[in-house]
């Protein structure tokens, strides 16, 4: 999604992107198969539950800590307009599908999906306006 | 805002990617800028009036149909 500039900024981007990626499915599979066969209860599931979900947070920061890092003032405006759509694209989406929930009564949306489908709205934001500069 | 970018790197002979190099961003961020699409800040527009040795309204100009 980034375009590669001079600076190495994007670089230590996509290095931190596939390290919570992969951080992201080794928790998976840790509190999957604790859950299966440690049974946790109380506190500790919930811990153990929401540690996939960790370095969501750590690539959301790291999302951050690029655009403070990049020092090409065009790139970094790509990728905030990028961002933006993707915010407002998720939360329309599911805002949206909680309303045909309530009233169509259409099948629950697994929240879990919300991270990537965040990305998927940022990502063709991302090409809209990146048409749009060329 | 419009600018003169596209005829000053000509008589230098600079491509976008030269440009690019010099001022250390990207060849889009010098395209996009180039074709008045995207408004360099003012400490880009001050580096690129250094680089060319003018100032910075020698560079950019209002464009007058948005003034």
């Amino acid at each position: 999604m980034i375009c590669w500039s001079r600076n190495g900024a994007d670089r230590r981007y996509v290095i931190r992107m596939w390290v919570a990626a992969g951080l992201c499915v080794a928790f998976s599979v840790v509190a999957a198969l604790t859950f299966r066969l440690g049974h946790p209860h109380g506190v500790l599931a919930y811990l153990v539950a929401v540690l996939p979900a960790l370095p969501i947070g750590g690539a959301l920061v790291g999302t951050g800590v690029y655009l403070g890092e990049e020092k090409d003032e065009f790139q970094r405006n790509l990728l905030v307009q990028a961002l933006l759509g993707g915010t407002g694209g998720i939360l329309t989406a599911v805002t949206a599908w909680g309303y045909v929930e309530d009233f169509a009564h259409a099948p629950h949306l697994d929240l879990i999906w919300v991270y990537p489908a965040f990305w998927a709205f940022a990502g063709i934001s991302y090409a809209v306006v990146w048409a749009r500069y060329r | 805002m419009k600018n003169r970018l596209r005829v000053l790197r000509a008589e230098r002979d600079w491509s976008q990617a030269d440009l690019a190099a010099r001022l250390e961003v990207s060849r889009q961020s010098v395209n996009a800028i180039e074709t008045g699409k995207f408004d360099p800040s003012l400490p880009l527009a001050f580096k690129l009036a250094s680089l060319f040795e003018m100032t910075i309204e020698e560079i950019f100009f209002e464009d007058e149909e948005g003034a």
